[in-house]
């Protein structure tokens, strides 16, 4: 009871708290239930005299039997600094960044959104084989990539191109990972959504969910021992927080001291599982604690939210070495990917309320209007310029031919086995007879 | 392991013989010695452990590198580790229980030497220790991560397949984890049934993207681990734990290398070829001097030392399928997991290799 009733306190504070700024949820404090006893000999034997000695914790006895009860009916608070409209609800939250870097934030999200819709758009034609969208969670890649430094390794996993976007990665390069064309850095091996940027510090995503996160952490670790001042993000959402390897990056972050945050987008789905039937605790910021992690819920669709949050955990991060939980609640608009259609699971009104009453894009463009920042005439113009870059862009790497089928064979290791040069050998004999049944004219000589 | 039998054993004989009165005897203390009796006064219904179903064969000791100190296989992994942190500014030793020397004693003295920053413990959890490792190659830095036996690498199987093997190519060469060498001890020990005495290679053997090594003696652990630890590309390090003492050799003090994917024909021979990787070796080198004794038949030893990328041209010349006089002959343990009484049976001994070889012969 003290327990659970030292947690419902703390949130109980934080809500009231809502003029001191960002709180991050502490461990319930060791102090317990029994009063120092001075010693005397002929006191009558009482369990509280005695401290426990175990190793493995530290906590005082209680005599009373009672279990923890799970709070999650009244979970962890969520932060917010705008409300749905877009206006500052605590001025002193209010980040009071420059208009140049709230319109960089602005352009991002709908230059992702403007993306999404044309790269879509291109699966169902057929011009690409699969894609994935961001609707929704723009605020969420926004937010958090601002907030880091842009020599920060980024580790995420699929949903997270609004980072590469903030960080100026060309619409070229998103379009030629996605088309797998001569002009990906890639080298045309992973399926589309699949972006690295060594030079953004963006670590290529892989399909296999949640592996990323002890990675992220080993690389948090070498950043700590080269002493340059660098934290790691690593991204995931609620689904692939359910994997044994995010249970082992946490730990480990936590036991190695590394500076980390684990920002994850709780976006209420994963493909078509409700978080109803993910988890049954207080979503993921309330694993954080269990781990000794600082933790955090936000507003995810709050892009200064996920600002100061993020900003914050960032500065602790590097300065006290250790990780810190960011769980960014949001929702996903769109479909899981091109192969998922969610009418299958969820309603149309459920995804309207969001599109219409809560989207990140909505609420940042008021605040921006608020301000004397942005005004129709601009919105007009700023969607046909982006939509004319995309379509540019898109032109380009449609007409783009295939990378060498040579390069099929390379960087499995950083030198090529003497096996592999007798396969890539024989593909070559191989298309010299048989050239005619492949396609050859799409690929480069 | 033997006081238990010891006690089995005379508390059967008791039975058998009706002498109750050495019932008082079981009371009080200072009569458990009563229980331990030596093994010898049995007789033959107290079964010994066994002795090891090989000969450890050292090389001839080498000059080539320089002042050589006597060690062991454990020992031979503590200097390529020790090597590697004094000469690797960025290199870090991580695993469970590494940091007090490690449960086979390979890092001893590490950690007072090099730093808790460097040679540190971490949770229980293997997943976790391949890929934080992983993360870590990926900044630059190399990382030499224990897995404490071969038998628990599987939970890190998806790290290492999907993730570890694959991350050079997946990002068309822009990111790599190929300063990440995972060592762990494996093989049989005598006494290690299912969970202690697998030798998991060939779960990897057919994973592009990784290199797996198995030394068969402390010269070659320590010159094969270095090029492990150097070398561009994820590896994983089998040791094979039943060498760890009972193999001493001449071994240099300096680092040195010796290099992957290349097989070693210990013994040149003209009649049968027996290939094999860490303990075997000595067995299958047992096997050849008995063919030469027993039958005149002049066998080719080699040990394959890399698994994968296999040195396929020293144990096969082209066409050579072509001029087999026999077919090819595998012996192996059965197909089941590692059983632990039954081990004397189960391993492929210099008795069933010896056999497979003289059928070979008369085919």
């Amino acid at each position: 009871m003290a327990v659970a009733a030292g947690v419902l306190r703390i949130s109980e504070l934080s809500r009231g708290l809502g003029q001191a700024g960002l709180l991050f949820l502490r461990r319930p404090g060791t102090r317990g239930l029994a009063r120092c006893h001075p010693q005397r000999q002929q006191q009558h034997f009482s369990s509280l005299d005695e401290k426990p000695q175990f190793p493995g914790a530290s906590a005082e006895f209680i005599d009373k039997l009672e279990f923890i009860q799970p709070n999650v009916i009244s979970g962890i608070p969520i932060y917010r600094v705008m409300d749905r409209q877009g206006q500052i609800i605590n001025p002193s939250e209010d980040p009071h960044l420059p208009q140049e870097k709230v319109l960089k934030f602005y352009k991002s999200m709908t230059l992702l959104n403007t993306m999404d819709r044309i790269l879509y758009e291109s699966q169902r034609q057929g011009r690409i084989s699969f894609y994935m969208t961001n609707y929704g969670e723009e605020g969420t890649h926004v937010g958090s990539a601002a907030a880091m430094d842009n020599t920060d390794l980024v580790f995420g996993q699929y949903r997270e191109a609004g980072v590469l976007m903030y960080r100026d990665y060309p619409l070229e390069l998103f379009m030629a990972q996605c088309y797998g064309n001569a002009s990906d850095q890639g080298k045309g091996r992973q399926m589309p959504v699949h972006y690295g940027c060594k030079e953004r510090h963006f670590v290529t995503i892989s399909s296999p969910l949640a592996t990323q996160i002890p990675q992220a952490v080993g690389a948090a670790y070498a950043a700590k021992r080269a002493n340059d001042n660098k934290a790691v993000i690593c991204y995931f959402g609620e689904g692939a927080a359910s994997e044994g390897d995010a249970h082992a990056g946490f730990n480990f972050a936590a036991t190695l001291e590394c500076p980390i945050i684990f920002f994850c987008r709780n976006n209420g789905y994963a493909i078509s599982t409700p978080t109803s039937e993910q988890y049954r605790g207080d979503g993921i910021a309330a694993r954080g604690p269990g781990y000794g992690i600082m933790s955090i819920r936000v507003d995810g669709n709050d892009v200064f939210a996920v600002y100061n949050a993020t900003k914050e955990a960032r500065r602790r991060a590097v300065a006290e070495n250790q990780p810190f939980l960011i769980e960014a609640m949001t929702y996903r608009i769109g479909h899981h990917s091109t192969s998922d259609d969610s009418s299958a699971y969820r309603s149309v009104d459920e995804v309207n309320y969001w599109d219409k009453q809560d989207h990140p894009i909505s609420r940042l463009r008021h605040y921006l209007q608020s301000r004397g920042w942005w005004d129709d005439e601009q919105e007009k113009a700023w969607r046909k310029q982006s939509r004319k870059k995309v379509m540019e862009a898109f032109e380009q790497a449609e007409r783009k031919p295939k990378p060498n089928p040579n390069l099929l064979f390379s960087d499995v290791y950083q030198e090529m086995p003497a096996q592999l040069r007798k396969q890539q050998e024989a593909l070559a004999q191989h298309l010299q007879t048989y050239g005619e049944h492949y396609p050859l004219e799409h690929f480069e000589k | 392991m033997a006081a238990v039998t010891a006690t089995a054993g005379w508390l059967l004989r008791l039975r058998v013989a009706g002498i109750r009165g050495q019932w008082r005897r079981l009371h009080g203390a200072g009569q458990a010695r009563a229980f331990l009796r030596p093994a010898s006064a049995g007789g033959d219904a107290v079964q010994r452990r066994q002795v090891a179903h090989f000969t450890f064969q050292p090389d001839p000791e080498t000059h080539e590198y320089g002042q050589t100190q006597k060690m062991n296989l454990f020992q031979a992994v503590t200097s390529a580790l020790d090597n590697s942190l004094a000469r690797d500014p960025t290199a870090v030793v991580f695993g469970e229980d590494v940091a007090f020397g490690g449960v086979f004693r390979c890092t001893v003295g590490l950690r007072d030497k090099y730093g808790k920053d460097r040679v540190f413990n971490t949770p229980l959890c293997e997943q976790g220790i391949v890929g934080f490792g992983i993360g870590i190659a990926v900044t630059g830095a190399t990382a030499i991560a224990e897995i404490q036996f071969a038998d628990y690498i599987f939970p890190a199987f998806d790290q290492i397949v999907n993730e570890a093997a694959k991350y050079r190519y997946r990002s068309g060469d822009l990111f790599n984890c190929g300063s990440l060498t995972i060592r762990s001890p494996w093989g049989c020990v005598g006494h290690g049934a299912l969970y202690h005495s697998q030798s998991p290679e060939a779960f990897f053997a057919h994973c592009p993207g990784i290199k797996v090594v198995v030394p068969r003696s402390p010269f070659q652990a320590k010159g094969l681990l270095l090029s492990c630890i150097e070398d561009k590309n994820p590896c994983i390090f089998f040791e094979p734990k039943i060498l760890y003492r009972a193999a001493v050799e001449q071994v240099p003090v300096e680092p040195y290398k010796i290099p992957l994917s290349q097989a070693e024909v210990i013994q040149e021979g003209s009649d049968v070829t027996l290939v094999a990787w860490g303990t075997q070796v000595h067995v299958i080198r047992e096997v050849a001097a008995m063919a030469q004794e027993k039958l005149g038949v002049s066998c080719e030893v080699i040990d394959l030392r890399t698994i994968i990328p296999w040195d396929v041209d020293t144990v096969c010349k082209e066409e050579c399928f072509l001029n087999l006089e026999a077919p090819i002959s595998r012996v192996c343990g059965y197909d089941t997991p590692f059983p632990h009484i039954f081990e004397p049976f189960y391993i492929p001994d210099k008795w069933k290799c010896y056999d497979a070889l003289r059928k070979m012969i008369n085919y």
